[in-house]
């Protein structure tokens, strides 16, 4: 165990934490929303993350033709371009997610099969996606060009912040607060909390079902869209595969935190990313998965709601 | 029973045993053309590697179909994608192929390992370009491949001190960081390194052990930086490489980034970007095939491969060196995996040079060891800079 690493690189540990458990809280929306609506683990989704970092990706290089020669962008073009990547991984995730919610669970859903059924389909179309991207990429790693110059821009001591990291942090927390808002105030938001509290009961309201949830699957995909944008413009690389460990992550963080609650999801995110993020550095890398999941059984132990599953309830969606 | 009846059976007997013998020897006679496999990731995220290799054996055996020889040679390929889990399962395929005389390959240790049992069963000889894990040819160890693998490069146990020796050289006081990838050939890799650096008293400030496909490396580099590493040292293969060295640059770490023969590969620089890849080192037990190839070498590779020049391409010239064993057995008319087997075993081999002597010994390791070059990218290039 090394502690003094702690003591030494308390800071960025933290603020590393912090920007990768941002994007875990962005991924496990997809996860927590469509299970709060469902009571289905979308294990597709972790492909949808996929699919959004590869947007990413064919946005900057095949549309505006950059590549690893091209210099980092500054002032308005730099807002333009990251702007467009962001709402292209946005909407490809969000489509992805819709269409999955019909070819997949609609059907299922109608003929009134047990939620085995619906497991077993999730996880056959995120088989069918993550290999369908492996065939047509050979399986071949992408790097997306740097668009963002890598800079502290703020030095305050021991911290020290890198305009990519607060991009991450600021831009997730903004887009969770919309969500959070959008949920509990708007007539569809409170549509999708009133069919995660019973399905019969909204539909003897006269709330179309089919609708609501094609829209919790819309947000949850977007949200992982955003999530695969910010993933990109700090690791700049996806491959066919890159959902997996991140998309099994973020679900571990939607259970940590209470799977089904909005802000469940925001705390287990940033729990799990410092967990991570202080584990591998204390116990050494090769500890962080042993770490994590030991965590998550003893709170499942102690609470099987999650973290925050019953405390703070009145969020379900 | 009579005498007549004693003449008959043993006249019967006689050609029986005559057209047998007849047989088997226009059967072999009749063997016009022998298949080699070239086995190594030809698919996945260490494509790139397996791919490269390719073009060693595919021009060695262009070269040799051109000579008009008896027995021709087919080249085949078998992707295990550089993973264990996955080799496990072509190896059996390969092995039931009777057409198949000899692996040039598996190019990985994991893959190696996870290949033996199917090889060993049905007597496959294997000769590798590229796998370097010391056990493969330890009797001592479980994962040996005795009888049947042999390698045409030099061990990790060569390699470890020499990746050290190559990132070390010109730093004063050098403060090394180890990292691994829990691989077969990265801990391996090491611990060869790791043992060098303790016999030299060389300052090791700190290791760490990270699993492969990790996106995140943002706690190793905070703790590389706490240790006040100047050079990095990771036992992996070039995807993870790459990153890895382009977290360690965005995070304004200033040092030196080495590798061994895994992260040695271009796409390497594709993967860390071209500012975090510039004067990265890496080694390797490889000869580039540009430094070493006859002009006749060189036109044989364009005519195999279409491409004009193999700069860029790594053990090129090793996986040329391992399927020309194969090619010099089956000159000498070893057409089945015994006669291949006790050739390679027992036989002497030249390299691309033509000169330098490849014997293996007992236990398949190559007589002598091999060279270790040291590589390091200069202007967004990987230059060779000979035996370190």
């Amino acid at each position: 165990m090394n502690f003094s690493v702690v003591v030494s690189q308390f800071w960025p540990l933290l603020i590393n934490g912090l920007a990768l458990g941002f994007i875990y809280v962005l991924i496990s929306l997809g996860y927590t929303m469509v299970y709060g609506v469902l009571r289905l683990i979308n294990f597709a989704n972790s492909e949808i993350f996929m699919v959004g970092t590869f947007a990413t990706v064919i946005v900057s290089r095949n549309f505006f033709g950059f590549n690893q020669n091209t210099d980092p962008l500054h002032g308005f073009k730099l807002i333009y371009t990251l702007g467009a990547c962001l709402v292209a991984s946005m909407l490809m995730s969000g489509v992805t997610a819709v269409l999955v919610e019909i070819v997949a669970y609609r059907r299922l859903r109608a003929k009134g099969t047990n939620r085995l059924a619906s497991l077993i389909s999730a996880i056959g179309v995120s088989i069918i996606l993550q290999e369908g991207v492996r065939i047509l990429t050979n399986s071949i790693p992408y790097s997306n060009p740097r668009l963002l110059k890598k800079v502290y821009v703020v030095h305050a001591g021991p911290i020290e912040l890198r305009n990519d990291t607060i991009l991450v942090i600021v831009f997730a927390a903004i887009l969770f607060f919309l969500v959070d808002r959008f949920v509990s105030k708007t007539l569809l938001g409170k549509a999708i909390r009133a069919v995660s509290m019973s399905e019969e009961t909204s539909k003897l309201m006269g709330i179309n079902l089919n609708r609501v949830i094609s829209a919790t699957f819309l947000i949850g995909g977007m949200m992982t869209g955003a999530a695969a944008f910010l993933y990109e413009t700090v690791y700049e690389n996806t491959k066919y595969n890159v959902g997996f460990s991140i998309g099994l992550a973020a679900f571990t963080a939607a259970v940590l935190g209470g799977i089904g609650n909005l802000r469940g999801a925001f705390y287990g995110g940033l729990a799990l990313g410092l967990l991570e993020e202080f584990a591998a550095a204390i116990l050494g890398t090769q500890w962080k998965a042993v770490t994590v999941f030991l965590v998550l059984v003893l709170v499942l132990l102690f609470k099987p709601n999650g973290l925050f599953g019953e405390a703070v309830q009145q969020t379900r969606v | 029973m009579n005498k007549n009846t004693t003449r008959v059976l043993g006249v019967v007997a006689v050609s029986v045993l005559a057209i047998g013998t007849l047989a088997v020897s226009s059967a072999q006679g009749a063997v016009k053309s022998v298949t080699l496999v070239y086995q190594g990731p030809l698919t996945g995220t260490d494509a790139q590697t397996g791919q490269d290799e390719l073009l060693g054996a595919k021009t060695a055996v262009q070269m040799y179909n051109d000579s008009n020889p008896a027995v021709k040679v087919n080249l085949i390929t078998a992707d295990d994608q550089g993973d264990g889990s996955v080799a496990g399962t072509v190896a059996p395929g390969v092995a039931a192929n009777k057409s198949v005389v000899g692996v040039v390959g598996p190019a990985y240790s994991g893959a190696s390992i996870a290949s033996f049992p199917s090889y060993k069963a049905t007597r496959l000889t294997m000769v590798s370009p590229s796998a370097t894990r010391v056990t493969l040819t330890d009797p001592k160890s479980a994962d040996n491949g005795f009888p049947f693998f042999h390698r045409v490069v030099g061990n990790d146990a060569l390699q470890g001190p020499a990746v050290v020796r190559w990132s070390t050289a010109g730093i004063d006081s050098p403060k090394v960081y180890v990292i691994d990838d829990q691989t077969p050939y990265g801990t391996g890799l090491a611990q060869a390194a790791t043992a060098y650096i303790k016999l030299k008293k060389i300052n090791e400030v700190g290791s760490d052990s990270v699993v492969q496909k990790t996106s995140d490396y943002t706690a190793t580099v905070a703790k590389i930086k706490a240790s006040k590493a100047n050079v990095v040292i990771y036992t992996g293969y070039y995807p993870d490489g790459g990153a890895l060295a382009k977290s360690l640059n965005d995070s304004g770490w200033a040092g030196v980034f080495a590798g061994g023969d895994g992260v040695l590969n271009d796409a390497f620089i594709g993967v860390a970007g071209k500012a975090a890849a510039e004067g990265a080192k890496f080694t390797a037990p490889a000869v580039p095939f540009e430094t070493a190839a006859t002009d006749a070498q060189q036109a044989a590779f364009t005519k195999a491969t279409g491409l004009k020049s193999a700069a860029g391409h790594v053990y090129v010239t090793e996986t040329f060196n391992a399927t020309n064993v194969f090619l010099s057995c089956i000159k000498l008319g070893k057409v089945t995996r015994a006669g291949i087997q006790n050739c390679v075993a027992t036989g002497t081999f030249f390299a691309l040079d033509g000169k330098t002597v490849l014997r293996f010994t007992r236990f398949g390791e190559v007589v002598g060891g091999a060279p270790v070059g040291g590589f390091q990218v200069v202007k967004g290039v990987i230059k060779y800079f000979g035996a370190v």
